[in-house]
C-alpha cells in the first residue's frame, strides 16, 4: 500500500515536470505565433493562404533554415558563427568554378560542400589552437571568405547552370513538393537524431553547458568543437547550393546578412545564449517565422527597408523572452 | 588602551545553519588582534560582517563607543567609518598607475578637469606615509603581490582607516617581503590603528600579534594575549577536546598496491610527492588551504601538467597527459567546485550521469531508453532526490548534486576516484550519505579512493591512512587508529 502511494506520487511529479518542460520550450509558443501570423496574413491578403504561397514560404525558408541548422550546433555548444553568410558565397563560387572546369554537377556539389567544410575547419582551428573566441574568429572568416569569393570569380557572377543542377532548387517531387523542402525535412530529421542520439550531439550540448565539466569528464572538447564548426560550414554550403540552383546563378555577393537571419532563427527557436540547450526543429520554426514575416511584409507591400528593422527587433524580442523565461 | 571596536552577541546563519553563535570580539587602538580557527570556524564570516559584505542576524557593533546601525550597514558605510579590508589586489585597477589608483575614488578637480599635479602630490604623500619608496607612475600590474598589498594598506590609511582587516596577508609573499610587511604593521600600530589579522601561520602570530581570539564552530572559545599563549593550548582550543559524533569506520589494510605515484612535482605548487594506494583503501590527504592538495589532485587527473614524476597503475607505468586519458584508465575526479567544473547545470540529471559513460563508449550512437534506465538505476541506488531523469541538475541540493557526480563515475565503471573536498557546502545529514557512498565504493576491495579534505574530523573518520601536506610537500603519514585531531592539526600547521 505504502509503496503504491509513493509510486502514485512519482507519477504526479512526472506530469508536473512535463508541464514544466512544455513551459520551458519556447518553440511551442513560437509555433503558436507562427500559426496566428499565418491566420492574420491570410485574412489580410487573399494571396497568402494559397498552396503555392505556402510552398513558396517553405522554399524561401529552406536556405535560411539550413544555415540555421548548422548555426544551431554552434549556438548549442555556446559559440557563435558570424561567417556563415560569407562562407555561403565562398562555397557557391567554388562550386561554380568546379562546374565550369569539370562540367560535372557531382564534382561541383562536392567542391561546394568541401569549401564549406574547409571554412568551418579553419574557424574551428582558430578557436581551439589560437584560442580566439568564436565571435572574433568567425568575424575574421566573414571577411576572408567574402574576399575569397570575390577574388576567385573576379567579382563576376557565374551563370549557365545545367538542368540537373537547377532541379535541386527548382524541381518538384510529384509535381507539388519543392525539392529544397524535401532536403530540409531529411537533413533536419538526421540532425535531430545526431543531436539526440549520438555522443557527438550530446557533447555539443555539454560543451555549451559547461566546457570545463565536459573536459573533466574525459571528453576531448577541442575535437568536438572542430566538428561543430565544420558542420556549420557544411550547412552554409548546402544552403548555397540550393539558392544557386533556385536562382540559376552563383553570386559572390550572395548570402549577405544571412548570418543575422540564421542566428535570429536559432534564438527565436528558444536556444539559450549561454548554450547547452535548444532543439533543432525549434530553429526550423524560427526560420519559418523569419521567412513568414518577410513574405507577409512583401505581400502587404511593405518596403524591404523596413524588413531589416523587423528582423532586428525579432532577434531582440526572442532573446528577451528567453531571459524573462529564465528568471521564473 | 581604549576599545576601538566592540562586537557583541553576533549571530549569523546561512540557510538555517548557524555559522556564528554569540560571538564577542574586542579590538583596541594600536593592537594587532589575530583571529584563529579551523577552516569553516567562522573567521571569514565574522570579517565579512564587519566589512559589510554580509548582514548579521543579531548582535551589536560599537565603533569608538558609538553603536553602529547594522540594519543598513554595507561596504560603503564600512569604508566611510574607517574599516578597510586588504584583499590581494582586489580594489586595484591593474592598467592604471599607482597615483591614479590612489586617487581613484575622488580625483582632485580643478575647473572641471582632473588636477594631475595634485594627484601626483597626493600619491607621494600617501606612499611617504608608510615609507614606501616607489615611482607613483608605475603601473599597478607591474607590482609584485607584496607591493600591491603595501599600496592597498597605503590607500586604506589615506582614507583615514581606523581598522584594517588583513586576511592571510603573508600567504603569497616571500620571507623578505613578510619582514617589510611586519615593519609596516608596526608603524601603523603607532598611528593608533587597530589591525585584525587572519593567518594560519602560528609562528608569525607570536611575532606580530598582540592578542589572539580563537573561533571554533562559530563560537569564540578564547581570547588571550599573544605573548603568553602556548602553541599547544592554541591548537587544542582550535579543534576542541570533544570528538565529533562521526562514527569511525573499520580500518582496511590493503595487501596489493593499486596505484603508486613517485616523486610528483609541479613547480611552484608541490614537489617530491610519493603516494602508494592499495586496492580497497581510502587514503585521506589533508592540509591547510594553500598546501597544494587541489593542485596535486588536478595534476594526477591530467588537468594540469606535471613537471616530474611517475605513476604506476596496476604495476604498469602510465603517463596521463589529459583528463581523457585518465578516464580511459578508469580514474575519476570529483572537483572541489562542483557547480563550476563538475556539472552541466542546465542539463538533465541523466545527461550529467552518463557523460563519462558516453565518453568511454565505443559506439557513436546510443539508445535513450537504455540511458534513462541507467540513470534511473543510480537515482534509486544512491537515493537521489529528484523529480526524474529529465530534471535539470541546477534544481538539486548540494548533496544530491554531489551524488549525481558520483553516479557519473560509477556508471563509467571507474576504479580509482580522487575526491576533492566532497562534502564542502553539504549539510551534516547528507554528509553521512556521501561517506557511505565512499565506503560502498571501496567495499569490494577492488577499487580505491584518494580523499582530500581540510575537515580534520572527517579525515580522521573516513580514511584508512592519513597523509598531511604542508607547503606542497608531504610531511607526515598518520594512522587514524592512533592519531588524534590535535596531532593532525599540529601537523597541518607544521608544528613538531
Amino acid at each position: 500500500m505504502n509503496q503504491n502511494l509513493s509510486g502514485e506520487h512519482r507519477k504526479n511529479w512526472d506530469v508536473l515536470s512535463i508541464f514544466q518542460y512544455l513551459y520551458q520550450q519556447q518553440s511551442i509558443s513560437m509555433l503558436f505565433i507562427l500559426i496566428i501570423m499565418w491566420v492574420i496574413l491570410s485574412l489580410l491578403s487573399p494571396y497568402f493562404f494559397t498552396v503555392n504561397n505556402l510552398f513558396e514560404i517553405t522554399l524561401q525558408s529552406a536556405v535560411i533554415a539550413l544555415i540555421a541548422a548548422g548555426e544551431s550546433f554552434v549556438i548549442f555548444s555556446g559559440g557563435i558563427d558570424l561567417s556563415v553568410g560569407s562562407v555561403f558565397a565562398f562555397s557557391a563560387i567554388v562550386g561554380g568554378l568546379a562546374l565550369q572546369f569539370s562540367g560535372s554537377v557531382i564534382v561541383s556539389l562536392m567542391a561546394s560542400i568541401g569549401a564549406g567544410l574547409f571554412a568551418g575547419f579553419c574557424n574551428g582551428l582558430a578557436i581551439i589552437k589560437l584560442k580566439i573566441p568564436p565571435f572574433v574568429a568567425t568575424l575574421g572568416m566573414m571577411g576572408i571568405a567574402r574576399g575569397l569569393a570575390l577574388i576567385l570569380c573576379n567579382g563576376v557572377p557565374i551563370y549557365g547552370l545545367p538542368r540537373e543542377y537547377l532541379w535541386i532548387g527548382q524541381g518538384r517531387v510529384a509535381g507539388i513538393v519543392p525539392v529544397p523542402t524535401i532536403i530540409v525535412i531529411i537533413l533536419f530529421t538526421v540532425m535531430y537524431f545526431v543531436l539526440r542520439n549520438t555522443r557527438f550531439g550530446r557533447f555539443t550540448y555539454s560543451i555549451g553547458s559547461n566546457p570545463e565539466a565536459t573536459r573533466l569528464s574525459g571528453i576531448k572538447v577541442s575535437s568536438v568543437t572542430l566538428g561543430i564548426f565544420m558542420i556549420c560550414g557544411m550547412f552554409a554550403a548546402i544552403a548555397a547550393i540550393i539558392e544557386s540552383a533556385r536562382l540559376g546563378t552563383m553570386q559572390p555577393a550572395s548570402g549577405n546578412g544571412y548570418e543575422l537571419l540564421a542566428i535570429g532563427s536559432v534564438f527565436i527557436g528558444g536556444a539559450s545564449i549561454y548554450g547547452g540547450e535548444g532543439n533543432i526543429f525549434a530553429s526550423l520554426i524560427g526560420a519559418l517565422l523569419v521567412t513568414t514575416i518577410r513574405n507577409g511584409l512583401n505581400i502587404l507591400g511593405v518596403s524591404a527597408f523596413y524588413q531589416y528593422v523587423v528582423n532586428g527587433l525579432i532577434i531582440i524580442f526572442a532573446v528577451a523572452a528567453d531571459q524573462i523565461r529564465r528568471k521564473h | 588602551m581604549p576599545d576601538l571596536l566592540v562586537m557583541e552577541g553576533i549571530n549569523k546563519a546561512f540557510f538555517g545553519v548557524k555559522v556564528l553563535k554569540d560571538v564577542q570580539f574586542r579590538l583596541h587602538e594600536g593592537e594587532v588582534h589575530v583571529i584563529l580557527g579551523e577552516n569553516g570556524a567562522g573567521k571569514s564570516t565574522l570579517i565579512k560582517i564587519l566589512s559589510g559584505a554580509y548582514t548579521l542576524d543579531s548582535g551589536k557593533v560599537f565603533l569608538e563607543g558609538k553603536e553602529v546601525d547594522m540594519t543598513s550597514y554595507n561596504p560603503e558605510i564600512a569604508s566611510r567609518l574607517g574599516i578597510a579590508t586588504i584583499y590581494q589586489n582586489f580594489h586595484l585597477v591593474p592598467h592604471l598607475n599607482i597615483a591614479e589608483n590612489i586617487s581613484l575614488s575622488n580625483f582632485p578637480m580643478k575647473k572641471g578637469r582632473i588636477d594631475w599635479k595634485s594627484v601626483q602630490k597626493r600619491a607621494r604623500d600617501v606612499l611617504e606615509n608608510i615609507h614606501f619608496s616607489i615611482d607613483p607612475n608605475t603601473l599597478v600590474k607591474k607590482l609584485s603581490v607584496s607591493q600591491q598589498q603595501m599600496l592597498e594598506i597605503a590607500i586604506a590609511l589615506s582614507k583615514n582607516a581606523k581598522i584594517i582587516i588583513m586576511d592571510e596577508p603573508t600567504a603569497a609573499i616571500s620571507k623578505k617581503e613578510v619582514e617589510t610587511l611586519f615593519q609596516i604593521i608596526a608603524d601603523i600600530k603607532k598611528k593608533k590603528v587597530g589591525i585584525i589579522y587572519i593567518s594560519h601561520k602560528l609562528e608569525e602570530i607570536k611575532v606580530i600579534g598582540d592578542s589572539i581570539t580563537i573561533l571554533r564552530d562559530g563560537r569564540n572559545v578564547g581570547t588571550m594575549g599573544a605573548k603568553e599563549a602556548e602553541l599547544n593550548e592554541i591548537v587544542s582550543l582550535m579543534i576542541g577536546k570533544e570528538m565529533k559524533t562521526l562514527e569511525k569506520k573499520h580500518q582496511y589494510i590493503s595487501s596489493e598496491v593499486m596505484i603508486e605515484f613517485k616523486s610528483l612535482r609541479r613547480k611552484g605548487f608541490f614537489e617530491d610527492i610519493s603516494i602508494q594506494i592499495g586496492k580497497g583503501e581510502i587514503v585521506g590527504l589533508t592540509g591547510l588551504i594553500g598546501a597544494g592538495k587541489t593542485e596535486l589532485a588536478r595534476a594526477i587527473f591530467g588537468v594540469d601538467r606535471l613537471d616530474a614524476g611517475q605513476c604506476f597503475y596496476h604495476k604498469r607505468e602510465i603517463n596521463i597527459k589529459n583528463p581523457k586519458e585518465a578516464v580511459q584508465h578508469g580514474i575519476g575526479y570529483l572537483p572541489e567546485d562542483r557547480d563550476v567544473s563538475g556539472l552541466c547545470l542546465n542539463m538533465p540529471v541523466k545527461d550529467n550521469m552518463t557523460l563519462v559513460y558516453l565518453a568511454k563508449l565505443k559506439e557513436r550512437i546510443f539508445s535513450i531508453p537504455a540511458e534513462k534506465a541507467l540513470s534511473q538505476k543510480y537515482i534509486n541506488q544512491l537515493k537521489i532526490k529528484t523529480t526524474g531523469v529529465y530534471q535539470q541538475v541546477k534544481y538539486l541540493s548540494g548533496g544530491n548534486k554531489q551524488k549525481v557526480i558520483f553516479a557519473k563515475w560509477l556508471a563509467a565503471h571507474c576504479q580509482f576516484l580522487v575526491l576533492d573536498e566532497p562534502t564542502i557546502g553539504i549539510d551534516v545529514g547528507a554528509r553521512e550519505e556521501i561517506y557511505n557512498l565512499i565506503f560502498d565504493f571501496v567495499r569490494s576491495g577492488e577499487r580505491a579512493v584518494l580523499f582530500l579534505s581540510s575537515d580534520i574530523s572527517e579525515i580522521l573518520s573516513v580514511s584508512d591512512r592519513i597523509l598531511v601536506m604542508f607547503h606542497g610537500r608531504l610531511i607526515a603519514e598518520l594512522d587514524p587508529n592512533i592519531t588524534t585531531k590535535q596531532e593532525i592539526m599540529a601537523r597541518c600547521l607544521n608544528l613538531t
